[in-house]
């Protein structure tokens, strides 16, 4: 399976996937998202519906068992998680070489 | 009130929806055929966003609906298999929008593009069985009085009114697929245009 595919992410895609190592609900998603950005990242609700119904699709995420009948539970699956490790990776990279040539300056 | 009233474009729809609201009709529902349903109150200010979705089962409609309740956002009205979704604000947690990039809100457009091409291929398939049903011949299906065209005066419009009826009858249902097929291809070449023009939009939204 070639997960390099997935990349890069998208800022919404990034939020959703980190959420979700921990199980939780849309709502929950959207407000930690929000929090863990610094309130620059808002995820809409639409937005985040169809995000992660193309993650469910996509099967980097997955439905998990829900005590509340009306709210979905999702987790990120071990294949999200391992796209995310790649993400940082990949980020992390990038940084490293502003870093250097900026060092070099 | 009841209008009738067809849209290709979201955008349009909500904001017909929201100068009806100020002009003090506000919107209930869509019947069949397109007739938008109205009734009157007081003119407000009604900011209508709408979403374009079918659902596989009426739990996931459900907890897209809890979704948005959650975020703030009112569902007005849809059915599980209506596709639009209408949308209004309901506290300060909703924002502006239900969708917050253009590549979101531009994927409605890509999905009703997508149903629609699942129409068409579905009522071809109709059209097919109707000519297998007359191994592909068409005039089967038209007058079968053997000699009416020959005949002159009276006995020719007594047989042709005779056999018109049935006629219309084993027509209706081609008839109907090929508009439907016509309406589908019309409707989803609109849809294909929106999604571009929205993709190719120059907006702050990113």
């Amino acid at each position: 399976m070639n997960l390099e595919k997935h990349l890069p992410l998208t800022e919404t895609t990034y939020y959703i996937l980190l959420s979700l190592l921990e199980p939780g609900h849309g709502y929950a998603v959207m407000q930690k998202a929000e929090e863990l950005s610094g309130g620059r990242v808002r995820i809409a609700a639409g937005t985040m519906y169809g995000a992660l119904e193309n993650l469910l699709k996509q099967k980097l995420i997955a439905s998990v068992p829900s005590s509340d009948p009306r709210r979905k539970m999702y987790k990120t699956t071990e294949e999200g998680a391992r796209v995310l490790k790649l993400e940082v990776q990949r980020l992390k990279h990038m940084v490293d070489i502003y870093n250097r040539i900026q060092g070099d300056e | 009130m009841k209008k009738f009233k067809m849209f290709w474009n979201f955008d349009e729809e909500e904001k017909y929806l929201k100068d009806m609201a100020w002009q003090g009709y506000i919107f209930k529902k869509y019947s069949i055929f397109g007739f938008c349903h109205f009734e009157s109150g007081k003119p407000q200010n009604l900011n209508y966003k709408i979403d374009y979705r079918i659902f596989k089962d009426k739990k996931e409609f459900d907890n897209y609906i809890a979704l948005f309740e959650d975020a703030g956002w009112k569902h007005v009205y849809g059915t599980k298999n209506s596709g639009n979704q209408y949308f209004l604000p309901m506290n300060e947690k909703a924002g502006t929008d239900i969708f917050s990039d253009r590549v979101s809100a531009a994927a409605r457009y890509k999905t009703l593009y997508r149903i629609c091409l699942a129409n068409i291929a579905c009522f071809i398939f109709y059209l097919c069985i109707i000519l297998f049903s007359v191994g592909g011949d068409l005039s089967k299906l038209a007058f079968l009085t053997p000699g009416l065209w020959e005949r002159t005066g009276r006995a020719f419009w007594s047989a042709f009114f005779f056999e018109l009826p049935f006629v219309l009858l084993r027509m209706t249902p081609l008839v109907f697929f090929m508009t439907v097929i016509v309406f589908y291809g019309y409707w989803g070449s609109k849809a294909k245009k929106n999604y571009e023009a929205v993709m190719n939009e120059d907006t702050d939204k990113e």
